[in-house]
């Protein structure tokens, strides 16, 4: 099984490469025909994710987000999975150009993570654990697009000036409300990840809040994203300012995911 | 509002330097770590327990003032928008944020906007007209009909609960907070250690907790797969193995919940059987776990410190998965005081004794020792119940979009008016999705955004919205 996790893992590799190939040609060279193929190819790099998670799963014997490797790809899968609903629901392809290089380089993370399958220590082996971690991937899923909305959205007087962006890329009112919706479904499941989690750290630690780095980082990245509603319904922050405190959101994402795991180590550090 | 963004923004700040301050540090580890100087500005300024120091406090009950404030403001406008959200009398009360004229068919609009089955109304007279004869209703203008014109009206209102996310959602933020801090002032925590055999007091909780037995679980491969933990508990003074006691058996992420106290199994480690002998006579024997120390009984300022254990003799720490019989050469770190001051501070290795003057200590015997922590937190509860009303408040804030949608009669045909302020832009485009779909062949030529503004013009007024928020 877990042979097959590697194989199909390589696969999905390569395809997440192949559409971020389509998607660049579809927007530099304007090939509007390219836009379907590299959404259907990045949906079958899509289905094979899942079929190499569940290998793991398998594999593994339990769920397979336990470690820095397993986080990874799930992340990918995540934003690879959020970003297909967002292209498909927004008619957007152009989401997808800028969203496959950053799933391609979490998918290129997690491949220099150790593959290896670790018996879990006792405290890792809960039920909580796979509700606190799927929600969080979902969430981290959520903000990378919002991320990349929040760039296309910076970018975008830069890119509209010809004819075919203008088509393809919804005005500023349209990118902020898309926007908008990928940070709240991001605020929601970032909130259900602490909640779990802290259900978690009840039974496991007996205290559900322990200021622990990661725990703290979490909650700085609530922070920000909750003073991005605010300043987006005060109205006069709609548009650039909110895009730039939607982009500080996902670095402390980021931090909280890389960072915190590097620099402050706490009881969240494993693997 | 934009006090409560400071405050929240300031907290934010303060929470990721408290993760970048190593928290509970002595003033030595700090100015080893950095230098004296920024070492005396952290203990002044208490960043050294950042989450517990005044200023965190003080920052936390501001915002909870804001939150409250903000709470109780809102209610009495909360709740006449909402009943005017649903109020059928009132349906041509707001600005459309959409609308569609020319409609031949306003049900399926509904049908495909999901808004249930419409209530049919009367629209009043007195109602502002909109300008005769212009087909499509004006952009910032009132929609509605000229009072000559009575027809038929239609109107839908849907997941106006959603009105009330962001209320329900610093509700249960409130409720999080209270929780938390009255749990933090009113809980007691304790730890109790030992090896199978022995009772031990729970604190000053008026309990005692016996050991009858410790299992370090492996699996397959050798590494720990769970800690377990027989234990009694008993009110102190129930008497040796009284009844009354109550047993559970704990394991990590499995705490058990006895007389309002619950008891999670924290971690291990190794003890040893120490015995003072003076003079040939055997003096005292006890266990002590690793971090314990005993006086020796009749010269209580001599103590003996056992600080830790080890498999000797490359002196490496023994894991807890060794088996105590798998240690060869066991070796004990101690130190021995007198009056305070440190006498010495050596390795024993195996059996080898250590001589104080008469006094001869031993350490044999090495097994592991549990250690239980107890916790006792009433406001657990309404801390989770908090976060959950958070969440539910944030579902609705974000999936319960409240929105609108009437239509009436003129001459023969029907324009349609959506409103739904958090909807924004994407309520508007399936609304005008829905329109085209109702008016059918007649739309197919206008696909593109521009060809269907000419038609069913979006408002670009989000006034309504900015209005309400102004004054958070
Ligand atoms: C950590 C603290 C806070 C969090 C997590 C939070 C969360 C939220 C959320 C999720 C929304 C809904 C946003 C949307 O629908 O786009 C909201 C709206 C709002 N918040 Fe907060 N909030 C916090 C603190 C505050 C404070 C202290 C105030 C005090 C005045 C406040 C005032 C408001 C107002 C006026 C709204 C708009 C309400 C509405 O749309 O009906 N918030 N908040």
């Amino acid at each position: 099984m877990l042979k097959a996790e590697n194989t199909l893992f390589t696969i999905v590799m390569l395809l997440y490469f192949a559409s971020m190939i389509l998607y660049f040609i579809f927007v530099a060279f304007k090939r509007e025909k390219l836009a379907p193929a590299a959404q259907l190819v990045q949906a079958a790099g899509f289905a094979l994710h899942t079929a190499a998670l569940i290998c793991r799963g398998v594999g593994a014997g339990r769920l397979p987000m336990t470690n820095q490797y397993e986080f990874a790809t799930s992340f990918a899968w995540g934003l690879c999975l959020v970003s297909l609903i967002f292209i498909r629901r927004f008619r957007f392809p152009v989401l997808g150009a800028f969203s496959s290089p950053v799933m391609f380089l979490i998918i290129g993370y997690a491949a220099m993570q150790s593959k290896d399958v670790k018996e879990l220590m006792p405290s890792l082996r809960s039920n909580w654990l796979g509700f606190h971690v799927s929600t969080a991937i979902i969430a981290y899923g959520a903000f990378g697009v919002s991320f990349v909305l929040a760039l296309i959205f910076l970018a975008r007087d830069r890119l509209t000036r010809g004819g075919f962006f203008d088509e393809h890329i919804p005005d500023r009112e349209m990118l902020d409300m898309i926007g908008y919706r990928s940070v709240s479904l991001g605020m929601l499941f970032l909130s259900f990840t602490m909640l779990t989690g802290a259900i978690w750290a009840e039974q496991a630690w007996g205290s559900y809040w322990s200021w622990d780095p990661k725990e703290t980082w979490s909650l700085v990245t609530w922070i920000v994203y909750a003073a991005y509603l605010h300043l987006r319904i005060r109205g006069g922050w709609r548009g650039r300012s909110a895009a730039v405190f939607a982009a500080l959101g996902f670095v402390c994402v980021m931090f909280t995911y890389i960072g915190v795991n590097t620099f402050l180590p706490g009881i969240h550090s494993y693997a | 509002m934009r006090f409560a963004i400071g405050i929240i923004v300031v907290l934010a700040a303060v929470c990721a330097a408290g993760s970048f301050i190593t928290q509970g540090q002595s003033f030595d580890w700090y100015a080893a770590r950095y230098s004296e100087r920024i070492a005396g500005l952290i203990i002044a300024l208490g960043l050294d327990d950042i989450f517990h120091s005044p200023g965190f406090v003080v920052l936390s009950a501001f915002l909870c003032a804001d939150l409250i404030f903000c709470n109780i403001s809102r209610v009495k406008q909360l709740s006449a928008r909402y009943r005017a959200e649903k109020d059928p009398a009132r349906a041509f009360d707001g600005v459309p944020q959409v609308s569609a004229s020319g409609i031949a068919d306003p049900l399926q609009i509904f049908k495909k906007l999901g808004m249930g089955e419409p209530v049919k109304i009367e629209p009043s007279a007195g109602l502002l007209t909109s300008e005769e004869g212009s087909g499509s209703s004006a952009n910032n203008e009132r929609a509605g009909l000229s009072s000559t014109k009575k027809g038929l009206g239609l109107f839908a209102s849907k997941n106006a609960a959603g009105l009330w996310g962001a209320w329900v959602c610093h509700l249960g933020i409130l409720l999080l907070i209270a929780g938390f801090a009255l749990g933090q002032f009113t809980k007691s925590e304790y730890t109790v250690y030992g090896v199978p055999g022995q009772t031990k007091p729970v604190g000053d909780s008026g309990y005692e907790l016996s050991i009858d037995d410790f299992r370090i679980e492996l699996s397959g491969s050798g590494s720990v797969s769970q800690y377990r933990s027989d234990i009694r508990v008993s009110p102190v003074g129930g008497g040796e193995g009284s009844p009354s006691g109550r047993p559970a058996s704990i394991s990590v992420n499995h705490p058990a919940k006895l007389y309002g106290m619950k008891f999670y199994q924290n971690s291990t480690g190794w003890a040893a059987k120490i015995t003072i002998t003076k003079n040939g006579e055997l003096l005292q024997q006890d266990w002590l776990c690793a971090g314990e120390f005993v006086p020796v009984e009749d010269m209580p300022e001599l103590v003996i410190y056992y600080n830790a254990f080890y498999s000797g003799p490359t002196l490496a720490p023994a894991g807890p998965e060794t088996a105590a019989e798998d240690i060869e050469t066991p070796a004990y770190l101690y130190t021995v005081y007198y009056m305070g001051q440190i006498l010495g501070m050596n390795v024993l290795i195996g059996d080898e004794p250590l001589i104080i003057d008469d006094y001869v200590v031993t350490f044999t015997e090495p097994r592991p020792y549990t250690l239980i922590q107890v916790k006792k937190d009433s406001f657990t509860g309404l801390a989770f119940a908090g976060g959950i009303v958070t969440l539910l408040g944030l579902a609705l804030a974000f999936y319960v979009q409240p929105s609108r949608v009437w239509a009436y009669e003129e001459e023969g045909s029907w324009t349609v008016c959506g409103s739904s302020p958090r909807g924004g832009r994407i309520f508007e485009e399936s609304f005008l999705r829905a329109a085209e779909a109702a008016k059918g062949e007649a739309a197919q030529g206008c696909a593109d955004r521009e060809g269907r503004e000419g038609e069913a013009v979006p408002s670009k007024s989000v006034s309504e919205r900015e209005e309400d928020h102004a004054q958070g």
